[in-house]
């Protein structure tokens, strides 16, 4: 009999739990900050424990698409349960398409009062427009190399590793290759290798991202990848996604990825591994940085606890403590970078003098693509491997591939993004 | 009388199974082979005043440049106490027949640089039009990985097929020899069928990994010192076996079983017949039981070979679809909303169109060649 009540009870609860009954008697001080960053059960508690500090915060991680899908339904309704958004720079242009965010301009204006923000970021949360601030830049990442301390016996004679050319680690890899008779090399091709040959060859060799796609110097940026760097890659790089168990296993000895995906070899061996920025080609040190932003939509029921929860957020205390336990680095000036743990400083070190090199490229994500952003992905994948799996005619590949990327930007009429030039109208290709 | 109900009966008794096809395979098969065939496209309205229910004064497509002569800004207050800033700008732009259309729309319409100054913007949004096309058609075709992908799945099939019908048949004829402990066999070829292909396409990894079991055994063989690496970009032809090898193991018993049914119907007077005038067990295998198996082989050489189109999970676990792909992985990335995929559902109908036309293509010629005597004899 007891049972039977208790199971009634506990259906009963779960009914509310669901209609929301319950949520109408939260008190008016909470504010729930959803995000698609932060979202394995390990970082929501470190998160938690920073948002602690904040006041009553619910923190709901979430993927992409399901928190899209809310948030235009919370639109479509008139009313929602969601305070403050944190996303990819990538998420925001289909929010904006959707009309469903505040314009945070003054709140930026107050932010850039007390520190410093850089402007590319601040830039890119505009989304294109010149006055509204579709959202605020919260923290970045990007991606560096590291290296097997093994590994810089090989360096090639005159080789600055803080300074490389990708012709020097091209040689650095062949005198690996020669020493040890293995290629040593790693790089994910079944991960994030996209915004390698995005953001990292093509603005190095080309001076820009998407216009140069089927230039003679990118045929010579192929030609180069082709000959003298692959053949000193593991082969068994088309089946790596993150680097940092084929460092920590000694597959390989040198690798390129994402920060987050190389954090536990510096983490686990700091003495083992070293930092270090990407190379540089003859148009500059290009780089891709990762821009994670804070929006607000219109439907939140809490709009001043999301505004504190974001001041508070990008505050150099807060900032300094999501670099120091989730190795996500900071937009704003001032941040204190004492006592991280050996991992992110080694990160930390490597992201600022890729950064603050005197040949930096920064190269952005695709702004106006929308939704079709993996579609530009496949077109620079599908060049490598044509080119350099398949041995198919460089310049063959270029046009056709070239073709399809025009396409896809006169489809979508994203004007042109940086490193490239700005562009009246849909993108094009030299 | 009679007849006239005997007429309506059969049809009355299929009708239940009738409906069911309709419903859950053949209306789903028609709507997805629209979304092959239809884009969603856009057209924008042009209103005469600032408001929801105005009159429509003319139509614009998307992405043109429209000048903007006027704009009106009102105030919405939403249930957070906030307002919020909503714009109607007045538009001067070019329709599609040429013609001039000036009139309001709305903010969420329009890309526009700066809602208090711009004097141009861009049409970027609208209400649904649909129109048929054949864009999906011909981007897949033109995809550089459709090709690789067909050439790869019809490679799979030619070698596949030969090697699962003679291993089929030779188990088949295993059993029916009534050898002692036939069951045991039996069960153990019967054991592949309580697999999925997921698995079977993991076990054949750790088989065929740097560090897995093939690798492992030549070297306490003494055959190599170091694990040779069998799935790499330039190994693409090791790649190739392993599929082939999960694909026989997995799928040869559904072929097995359906021959041993077909062996079964065999009169056992034929084979004695046969055995009475001195013909060995080639001769009996040649002239009396193959061409008896037909109907069966038929059967299930359609079934494999419809089968082999759609081959996925094998292919995925063992290259991770980068580096070698196939049709069906091809229609699941262009489906995939997540991050390897493009969330393109249109393109996805396109392939799965395309799979199911040449599995149909392939059942047809089957149908027609692999004929038995008294089909061919009827014409």
């Amino acid at each position: 009999m007891l049972r039977r009540k208790m199971r009634s009870l506990i259906v009963l609860l779960v009914i509310l739990v669901l209609t929301g009954t319950l949520g109408a008697y939260a008190q008016t001080g909470k504010v729930t900050f959803m995000s698609t960053q932060f979202n394995t059960v390990e970082e929501s508690d470190k998160a938690r424990a920073i948002l602690a500090d904040f006041g009553e915060v619910d923190f709901v991680p979430s993927e992409e698409g399901p928190m899209i899908d809310l948030l235009k339904a919370e639109a479509q309704a008139g009313s929602g349960t969601v305070d403050l958004v944190g996303a990819l720079h990538g998420t925001f242009p289909v929010l904006a398409q959707e009309d469903v965010l505040f314009d945070l301009s003054d709140l930026l204006a107050e932010i850039q009062a007390e520190y410093e923000l850089p402007e590319a970021f601040v830039e890119l949360g505009k989304l294109g427009t010149e006055d509204y601030q579709y959202y605020i830049p919260w923290m970045q990442a990007t991606y560096i190399m590291a290296a097997h301390k093994d590994a810089l016996q090989y360096l090639p004679e005159g080789a600055d590793l803080n300074a490389l050319t990708w012709e020097q680690l091209a040689a650095w890899a062949k005198n690996i290759y020669d020493a040890t008779g293995e290629a040593k090399l790693g790089l994910p091709v079944a991960g994030l290798f996209h915004r390698f040959l995005e953001g990292y060859l093509y603005p190095s060799f080309t001076g820009g991202m998407v216009t140069g796609f089927k230039s003679a110097e990118a045929a010579a940026m192929w030609e180069w990848f082709k000959t003298d760097l692959w053949p000193y890659v593991h082969p068994q790089s088309i089946a790596y996604e993150f680097m940092q168990e084929p460092l920590l296993a000694g597959e390989v000895l040198v690798a390129f990825d994402h920060t987050a995906r190389l954090i536990n070899a510096f983490n686990e061996r700091p003495e083992d591994f070293v930092g270090f920025p990407a190379p540089a080609g003859p148009a500059g040190r290009g780089f891709m940085p990762v821009v994670v932003g804070l929006g607000i939509p219109f439907t939140a029921p809490n709009p001043d606890g999301a505004e504190a929860l974001l001041k508070y957020m990008l505050s150099p205390e807060t900032q300094a403590r999501v670099l120091k336990d989730l190795a996500f680095f900071p937009v704003v000036g001032g941040v204190d970078t004492s006592g991280l743990s050996a991992g992110v400083a080694i990160e930390a070190g490597a992201v600022a003098a890729q950064a603050n090199s005197p040949d930096a490229l920064p190269a952005l994500l695709p702004v106006g693509l929308g939704a079709r952003g993996g579609e530009i992905n496949e077109i620079y994948r599908n060049a490598f491997s044509r080119i350099v799996l398949n041995g198919e005619d460089i310049q063959t590949v270029l046009d056709q591939e070239g073709a399809n990327l025009q396409k896809l930007l006169d489809e979508t009429g994203a004007p042109c993004w940086p490193p490239d030039a700005p562009s009246e109208g849909a993108c094009q290709l030299k | 009388m009679q007849r006239l109900r005997l007429g309506l009966a059969p049809y009355l008794l299929i009708l239940p199974s009738f409906i069911y096809l309709a419903v859950f395979f053949a209306w789903p098969m028609g709507r997805s082979l629209q979304l092959a065939f239809v884009r969603d496209s856009q057209i924008l309205p042009v209103l005469s005043e600032p408001q929801e229910d105005a009159d429509v004064v003319g139509r614009l497509p998307m992405q043109i440049e429209v000048a903007v002569v006027d704009r009106l800004k009102t105030e919405e207050l939403l249930p957070n106490g906030r307002t919020r800033p909503v714009y109607w700008f007045k538009v001067v732009g070019e329709a599609e027949n040429g013609d001039t259309i000036e009139g309001w729309v709305h903010q969420k319409n329009l890309f526009i640089k700066s809602r208090t100054e711009s004097d141009t913007a861009r049409v970027v949004s609208g209400e649904g039009a649909k129109e048929w096309t054949l864009d999906y058609i011909e981007r897949m075709v033109n995809d550089y990985r459709f090709q690789e992908a067909l050439k790869t799945t019809l490679l799979l099939i030619v070698l596949i097929l030969p090697i699962q019908f003679v291993l089929a048949i030779t188990m088949a004829l295993v059993l029916q020899s009534r050898l002692r402990g036939n069951t045991l066999f039996l069960y153990i070829y019967a054991i592949p069928l309580g697999i999925s292909d997921l698995a079977a396409g993991l076990v054949w990894v750790t088989i065929f990994t740097q560090r897995g079991y093939l690798n492992t055994f030549l070297q306490q063989l003494g055959l190599i010192d170091q694990p040779y690496i069998f799935l790499s970009a330039d190994r693409q032809h090791w790649m190739i076996v392993a599929i082939v090898l999960a694909e026989v193991w997995r799928a040869t018993s559904i072929v097995m079983v359906i021959v041993v049914s077909g062996l079964q119907a065999i009169p056992h007077e034929y084979l004695e017949a046969g055995e009475l005038f001195g013909a060995n067990l080639w001769q009996r295998l040649r002239h009396i039981i193959l061409p008896l198996l037909k109907p069966s082989l038929q059967v299930a050489l359609i079934l494999r070979t419809i089968l082999a189109f759609q081959v996925f999970a094998v292919v995925v676990a063992i290259t991770g679809g980068r580096v070698l792909t196939v049709l069906a992985y091809e229609t699941y990335r262009w489906y995939d909303p997540g991050d390897s995929g493009f969330n393109n559902p249109n393109m996805a109908a396109a392939y799965a169109g395309f799979i199911m036309l040449i599995s149909l293509a392939f059942a047809l010629v089957y149908l027609r060649t692999v004929r038995t005597q008294e089909e061919a004899a009827r014409e």
